[in-house]
């Protein structure tokens, strides 16, 4: 009965992958398949965009008040499905052979030689064994995790049984409504994490808050494959894309968040690193596929988590930068300084904004801040590598193709630490409750700029080496 | 004359020997480094001799006594669950050791709240009227090591040891052993491997935050890998700009290769504890029904509860106010007993006032003091709060009961 559910919930999400993948090949420019990344790009972003475009529908579903069912959710999506094919195959832009062959090409990595191509099988097979033991975990685990069954978990359940989305209201609402709406202990969170519970319940046909969980252990399947596939369309070497997905897949935090599922941070983190990849690749190639996917991408950050409103502002940033390449940088600084000036101003005042008290009390938990990103297990030795890597870098953070990306980070990095030194947030770092959560949203983006500027510097240092040589050269002749 | 398709072995020979090489000069590099700061390190935290010829020696829980407060030995452990009149818990330990052959002295303790005044407290046969004592510091719900060698006290035979703590106790606390350590260089070798791999399962915080083996450590394997990464790197770029004979990977293949390998070293830690806690998983969860998962959770007890009480509720949804004393209990109650309109505070310990409530609605309590019912008048009470009229619907010691709103 297990086997059968965890095949019947995988295959639907499958469709809901395949779903997405026609959408991004109906979207994007006909490409040569075999272009560096460009699958594996596809593939990967194509279930998030599946995943997101499936909880679009089944909003729209409740709004005009249609039941969830297997039909009236899977068919319409079956011939969305259809629809993105036959626009994609009329485009030139669908190939399933030369698909296939890519991805099988990529997972045996023909195309590397010697040592490289044994790095490449075993950082595989390391991944395969740690995703197989994920799957092992989020397919027995009923619902663990505290928010998960305080704020998400709750939605969904109510949604599955009644079969619609029915409204989650604060206290006094739900009080003076009398029965009619529902309350939980964040009844303004979205509902995007919750449809996705539903949908696999609805596959099911039951309640079932194991299995309901799968779409995380997808989601960390396809994510890094879409990391992998940025990093390869960023012009990395295949071994060193994959070594920058691999950190992301073996990050213990990302693990903990697939094994015990049910949390919105590990959705929030893959979205907006997607919607940041898409849109650096945009602002450099055009493409009009590529502006989609940014766009489609940073809308579903805000309904995601209720932070993802300002990771979608922080998308601003470089866009400014890349579209006025001569003032970007100095615009985008002086907004960094406006900001900081406006918690000057905050000094004054205590609003409260999206639940945070707002106050200038400038205390950042530097120490807790220290263990939870240096000492304690949750990060491997991710930090000192960022550290390291940005200063090796750091003369070429302003390089015009890196700079958008650079101004990105900073703009997330003066979010975390405005809300970690400013607000009181602080109280949650300093018993290691948010630090690490809120810090994962920034991760891979960080992951992806340390490996750009550090590229950076080695090329730099590269060109350096040669001219020396060619100068010795010219005075030995 | 070779196909064009075919790789030019003859050229690449070499410098896949070459690199060969390189690599094998980097892996001596980066275990030197590491043994280099592992010895550092014990040079700093060594106290005494580095070759102690000492076993450590341990006295198990049964050993203890508990001199002031309540408590027993149940399960190997020593579980004290209050303090004496004056607030100090205080175990004694009959001993009879050499101070200069054990320098440190473990107590195997958890359940310690932050901020407890803990202290050593030692009698030798050099001072016998004298009470020696050391101040202890508390770490993740435990206690650090005493390390004694410099300690003028601790000198001669040490005939008693007792442990005081003095800090009122909101949970028990439990004291597995004792262990007199010689902390020599291969024992704090032990230590450190023994907190690296600990198994750290997961619980409620491991969403959050994990702490990377055991909860307290010495030394975080973070930090020593990413030391001994760097100390590599240096040795090794050193090495290619005074003798490129030797070794001739550029500096950025060097730094990136070198954190890989020790991402990967850190890595292994984790897949290893991962795969313990998969083993785990797999052992209380496998082959259950969804229902069978549920009881065999950490609040299967309560799960087994709620659902009797759902069979007595009506199937279309009502409202349900929930509560429990513990935050824990009132958000789990409330989440098993959706889809039924709940209500419950997560973060404090509140009842719904009765002014909220009407006929047909529902009341959940599930282990919350200051709740009485009146069975012969079927009033429910909470709180010192007005009464209600409520039927006991369901009810199971200790601490369990439905009620229904009339």
């Amino acid at each position: 009965m297990n086997a059968l559910g965890i095949l019947m919930v995988l295959v639907a999400w499958c469709g809901v992958w395949l779903m997405g993948t026609s959408l991004v090949l109906a979207m994007r420019t006909p490409r040569a398949w075999d272009a560096p990344g460009e699958a594996a790009w596809t593939k990967g972003a194509g279930f998030l965009l599946g995943a997101f475009v499936l909880t679009l529908w089944m909003r729209a579903l409740s709004a005009i008040g249609i039941a969830f069912g297997i039909l009236s959710i899977a068919l319409p999506l079956l011939l969305l499905t259809a629809a993105a094919l036959w626009i994609a195959r009329r485009r030139g832009s669908l190939a399933w052979d030369a698909l296939r062959s890519t991805i099988v090409e990529a997972f045996c990595a023909r195309e590397l030689d010697g040592w490289r191509r044994y790095a490449w099988l075993a950082i595989i097979a390391w991944l395969a064994l740690r995703l197989a033991m994920l799957l092992v975990d989020v397919t027995l685990q009923p619902l663990y995790p505290w928010d998960a069954w305080i704020q998400w978990a709750t939605k969904a359940r109510v949604w599955f049984e009644l079969k619609h989305i029915v409204p989650f209201v604060d206290l006094d609402r739900w009080v003076a409504a009398q029965g009619a709406f529902y309350t939980d202990s964040s009844p303004n969170y979205p509902s995007t994490v919750p449809l996705w519970q539903v949908f696999s319940c609805i596959v099911l046909g039951r309640f079932d808050d194991v299995l309901m969980n799968l779409p995380w252990w997808m989601l960390g399947l396809a994510f890094p494959i879409a990391f992998y596939g940025a990093l390869r369309r960023m012009g990395f070497a295949a071994l060193a894309a994959l070594a920058g997905a691999a950190i992301i897949v073996t990050l213990p935090l990302v693990d903990v968040h697939v094994a015990l599922a049910g949390y919105a941070d590990l959705p929030m983190a893959a979205y907006f690193t997607l919607a940041a990849l898409a849109l650096l690749a945009a602002l450099e190639t055009r493409d009009r596929g590529d502006w989609m996917l940014a766009l489609l991408f940073a809308i579903a950050c805000p309904m995601i988590k209720n932070p993802g409103i300002v990771w979608l502002l922080t998308l601003a940033v470089p866009v400014v930068v890349a579209l006025m390449p001569r003032i970007g940088v100095k615009v985008a600084l002086a907004g960094f300084a406006v900001a900081l000036v406006a918690l000057l101003v905050l000094a004054q005042v205590s609003p409260t904004v999206m639940g945070y008290r707002l106050h200038l009390e400038f205390s950042p938990p530097w120490g807790a801040l220290f263990d939870s990103l240096f000492m304690l297990g949750s990060w491997n030795i991710l930090w000192y590598g960022v550290v390291a890597g940005a200063a090796f870098g750091a003369r070429d953070w302003l390089a015009p193709r890196i700079a958008p990306l650079t101004m990105l980070v900073a703009a997330g990095v003066l979010f975390l630490f405005v809300v970690f030194a400013f607000t009181n947030a602080r109280a949650w770092v300093e018993t290691q409750t948010t630090i690490n959560r809120a810090v994962l949203h920034l991760a891979p983006l960080i992951v992806a700029w340390t490996m750009v500027t550090f590229r950076a510097w080695s090329l730099r240092r590269d060109a350096h080496a040669t001219v020396a040589a060619h100068d010795l050269a010219g005075a030995a002749g | 004359m070779a196909h064009p398709d075919e790789p030019q072995r003859a050229l690449n020979e070499p410098a896949a020997s070459r690199f060969g090489h390189d690599i094998i000069v980097a892996a001596i590099a980066g275990f030197g480094a590491f043994a280099m700061l592992f010895a550092i390190y014990l040079a700093i935290v060594v106290p005494g001799k580095w070759l102690s010829g000492v076993s450590e020696r341990v006295w198990p829980a049964s050993d203890l006594v508990l001199a002031g407060g309540t408590g027993a030995v149940h399960g190997g452990a020593l579980v004290v669950s209050a303090p004496d009149a004056t607030g100090t818990t205080l175990v004694t330990l009959t001993t009879d050791i050499r101070s200069a052959d054990f320098l440190g002295v473990e107590w195997d303790i958890k359940g310690l709240p932050d901020g407890a005044d803990v202290r050593l407290l030692w009698k030798s046969d050099v001072a016998t009227r004298r009470t020696n004592l050391a101040n202890g510091v508390v770490e993740a719900g435990g206690l650090r090591t005493f390390v004694l060698a410099r300690d003028p006290s601790w000198i001669g035979h040490i005939n008693g040891l007792a442990l005081a703590i003095r800090t009122p106790l909101a949970a028990p606390i439990s004291i597995e052993r004792v262990v007199a350590r010689p902390l020599g260089a291969l024992g704090i070798m032990r230590d450190r491997l023994r907190e690296w791999t600990a198994f750290e399962g997961f619980n409620g915080t491991s969403i959050n935050t994990l702490t990377g083996g055991a909860d307290a450590q010495d030394l975080p394997l973070p930090p020593f890998v990413a030391a001994g990464v760097a100390l590599a790197a240096l040795l090794l770029i050193g090495l290619a700009r005074i003798a490129p004979r030797v070794y001739a990977i550029g500096a950025a293949c060097t730094i990136a290769g070198l954190f890989v390998a020790g991402w990967f070293v850190v890595d292994a830690r984790w897949a290893w504890n991962l795969a313990h806690q998969t083993r785990a998983t797999w052992g209380t969860y496998a082959g259950k029904t969804l229902a069978e998962k549920h009881l065999a959770a950490e609040d299967g007890e309560l799960f087994a509860f709620i659902e009797k009480a759902r069979a007595l509720m009506p199937a279309t949804p009502v409202r349900v106010f929930v509560a429990a004393g513990e935050h824990y209990f009132r958000g789990r109650a409330a989440y098993h007993l959706y889809p039924h309109n709940v209500q419950f505070e997560a973060f404090r310990d509140t009842v719904a006032p009765a002014s909220w409530m009407k006929p047909g609605d529902w009341m959940l309590v599930y282990h919350r003091r200051g709740v009485q019912y009146d069975a012969s008048r079927k009033l429910l009470r909470w709180d010192d709060g007005p009464p209600i009229s409520a039927e006991l619907k369901l009810i199971e010691p200790p601490g369990a009961a439905l009620f229904l709103i009339q």
